[in-house]
């Protein structure tokens, strides 16, 4: 009878190996195909190991407690030798391997096994499906014209692994020319390099209400009046002064703190957007820098930003409110860990516990989206807490 | 009409070479009344009385005596009974004549013929590809014909070459191969062949391998993949432009040779088309060559042992499902 082996699956992309909890079927009891065998735990969570077929379980080499890698070996099941043509498998591994007993009894193997290749054939990474790995005539033939892997999202790829071969590119590419092109501006092209560079990362967003009345309030009787932006701006300055780790960017191991609070905020211009900069937001009032802000938006407008007024910000505020929108989830500069969203005010409803009656007022949605490698949700929720609260004292900021 | 074997070409051309030029003459164990071990000298010492000439066994003494005889202004055909006892002459072969000419001036115009390549039951000490070895060494040019309109030719030209040549006639194509009529014109020497067309892979191979590639990707094209085969004809000088042009139209290499597979020829194919032609590149280049063992005598063992059709189409396909 032919014994197929027990392989540590891939239990996430990020998974490595899996630590033996327990076995679910003792060595010898009968298992029936996709049959949770054996008990698994990663960093993340408790997980099983299914069986590979239908049979008996011959043995596990595996040890409890132990760690194994993605690929490896963990027993045996004999399965029927029409069990192993139905599965199309066709490795089968002999019950005594004369030389994986000397090594184990040398002690050289320890129960450690060495990742095996998923992928028949050639190697190629375990997850090349689509354009995410690409092969030297690919990645050459992609520079050439002018190509990033973002650009062959579409593509279903034919190779191993479901890469995308040169064959599947250059048919996408003559399947292009039959539909209309026009070329996309500098500043389009501009952003996307910096969107794309930036989706590279983790990102998440949350949401807070927050009520405008006051604000609007303050602004009313403002002169030069601030636009609502500069409110969240200035906000998000003092909370990024009392911690700005949060701003910080992950590189390696290491937390990159930043040296100022300076801020940038979100302005359309044509075919894009542009982000002017203010420095040292924490230590200016928002009464000051009302009049740079609004020569910035204008300057901005006009895309005749001075170089000190751009580039060089930790965080950036962008007012999607202005396009009528309630919420959206911005993605951060690729060199930005936060953007902090505002959404378009509404009078709503709002339940007065003191009068015990709805009351209109003006509200608002926060968004903050955030690099998840450097903050977790609880800690974008704080931030975004403590903006709400310094938003409801337009006069401290 | 009788047709014309690899091995009779070999002896038409060394027949051409005698006729053509006084300088040239042959010497051999066996060469002469016998006609060669192989027979592939059959009949010249009679046409060519004087010049046919029978040597001791001592393959030492043999090239010895060419290099010399080089040096006077002759133009010496070596036939050795088999590739695996030049190593007997070898300090001969790649101390003196490959470095005749640059250590002082004098040509050294020898060809030495490696009768050379498996053939069932030739065991260890018969059937190695020393081709790998030979091309290792500045100042020799080493030769691996697949056809017998290349046996002919490139050995006419072997001999009319002023630098000492390793002309690699493989023992199997011998009897294996015919034509109807020997060539009058062929490509230069150092020009690769492409033997078949195709655009999914570039199989490049040389003398016997070319024979199992072609078989190979006939068997392939009832797949449906067009394979390309690329014949070296030369391994030294070994025309990368001719297998760069072939892996920029398949962007995939397998390179085959009958030698063992530490380092040589094939590992010298991979390593330029990666290092000058990485971007052509849309799988890792393989190779296929013997294995790492002396060649076994039995017939299945030494199937087992050298690549195949079969071996071929096997690597071939893990090539084209990359």
């Amino acid at each position: 009878m032919p014994f197929i082996p027990i392989i540590m699956p891939q239990l996430g992309e990020s998974i490595a190996e899996a630590r033996i909890v327990s076995f679910l079927i003792p060595p010898g009891g009968p298992v029936e195909a996709d049959q949770d065998l054996i008990e698994v735990e990663t960093d993340k969570a408790t997980m099983t190991v299914a069986s590979p077929c239908k049979g008996r379980v011959e043995k596990f080499t595996a040890q409890l407690n132990e760690s194994y890698a993605v690929g490896a070996s963990l027993g045996q099941i004999e399965a029927t030798q029409e069990e192993v043509v139905r599965l199309g498998l066709d490795v089968c591994i002999q019950q005594k391997s004369s030389e994986t007993e000397q090594l184990s009894k040398s002690g050289i193997n320890s129960g450690k096994s060495r990742v095996q290749p998923t992928i028949r054939g050639l190697p190629v990474p375990a997850n090349a499906a689509g354009a995410s790995y690409l092969s030297p005539r690919l990645k050459a033939r992609m520079d050439e014209l002018g190509l990033h892997a973002a650009d062959l999202a579409g593509v279903a790829g034919s190779g191993a692994a479901g890469r995308v071969t040169v064959e599947d590119f250059e048919k996408y590419i003559t399947s292009l020319e039959k539909h209309k092109m026009s070329g996309a501006s500098t500043m389009r092209v501009a952003v996307a390099d910096a969107m794309r560079r930036s989706w590279t990362r983790p990102l998440a967003t949350v949401g807070l209400p927050v009520q405008l009345d006051v604000v609007l309030a303050h602004r009313k009787a403002s002169d030069p009046k601030p636009g609502p932006a500069l409110y969240a701006l200035r906000a998000l300055a003092i909370a990024l002064s009392e911690n700005s780790a949060v701003a910080g960017r992950l590189v390696g191991n290491k937390i990159i703190h930043p040296s100022s609070i300076d801020v940038g905020f979100a302005v359309e211009a044509e075919d894009g957007v542009l982000v002017p900069v203010i420095r040292n937001a924490d230590k200016r009032s928002l009464k000051d820098m009302t009049q740079r802000y609004n020569e910035l938006v204008d300057l901005a407008r006009q895309r005749k930003l001075p170089p000190d007024a751009t580039g060089g910000s930790i965080a950036t505020v962008t007012n999607f409110g202005t396009f009528g929108l309630i919420w959206a989830t911005p993605i951060p500069l690729p060199e930005q860990t936060l953007v902090l969203g505002m959404g378009a005010g509404r009078r709503v409803p709002f339940w007065d516990e003191a009068k015990g009656q709805f009351v209109p007022v003006m509200e608002a949605y926060l968004t903050l989206s955030f690099d998840h490698r450097v903050l977790d949700g609880g800690a974008a929720g704080r931030l975004l807490q403590r903006i709400g609260e310094l938003m409801k004292q337009p006069e401290q900021l | 009409m009788s047709l014309i074997t690899y091995l009779d070409a070999i002896c038409e051309a060394q027949a051409h070479a005698l006729r053509d030029d006084p300088r040239v003459f042959i010497y051999g164990q066996d060469v002469g009344a016998f006609g060669g071990a192989f027979k592939a000298t059959k009949n010249l010492a009679r046409e060519f009385p004087g010049r046919v000439i029978d040597s001791p066994i001592s393959e030492d003494a043999m090239v010895g005596l060419a290099v010399g005889a080089a040096i006077e202004g002759m133009r010496p055909i070596i036939e050795m009974q088999f590739a695996d006892f030049s190593t007997v002459g070898f300090n001969q072969i790649v101390n003196q004549a490959a470095s005749l000419f640059w250590r002082t001036n004098v040509s050294c115009p020898i060809t030495v013929r490696l009768p050379f390549g498996g053939t069932s039951g030739g065991g260890p000490f018969h059937s190695q590809s020393l081709e790998t070895i030979y091309a290792h060494y500045p100042g020799l040019i080493v030769l691996t014909p697949a056809t017998v309109e290349d046996a002919y030719s490139m050995l006419i030209e072997a001999v009319a070459i002023d630098d000492p040549v390793i002309f690699c006639e493989h023992k199997f194509l011998y009897r294996h191969l015919k034509v109807e009529k020997l060539p009058s014109e062929a490509l230069p020497i150092g020009k690769a062949r492409i033997a078949r067309e195709g655009r999914d892979l570039t199989i490049v191979a040389y003398s016997a391998m070319v024979q199992d590639a072609l078989e190979a990707a006939g068997e392939l094209a009832t797949e449906g993949w067009e394979v390309e085969v690329v014949d070296l004809r030369s391994v030294k000088p070994l025309d990368t432009d001719t297998v760069m042009a072939s892996v920029s139209r398949t962007g995939k290499l397998l390179a085959v040779g009958e030698a063992f597979p530490w380092g040589g020829v094939t590992a010298e194919v991979i390593a330029r088309v990666t290092s000058e032609g990485f971007e052509l590149l849309d799988a890792p280049p393989q190779r296929l060559n013997a294995k790492d063992t002396p060649i076994p005598y039995h017939p299945n063992l030494w199937a087992a042992h050298r690549p195949t059709v079969r071996s071929i189409g096997a690597a071939a396909r893990k090539i084209l499902r990359h």
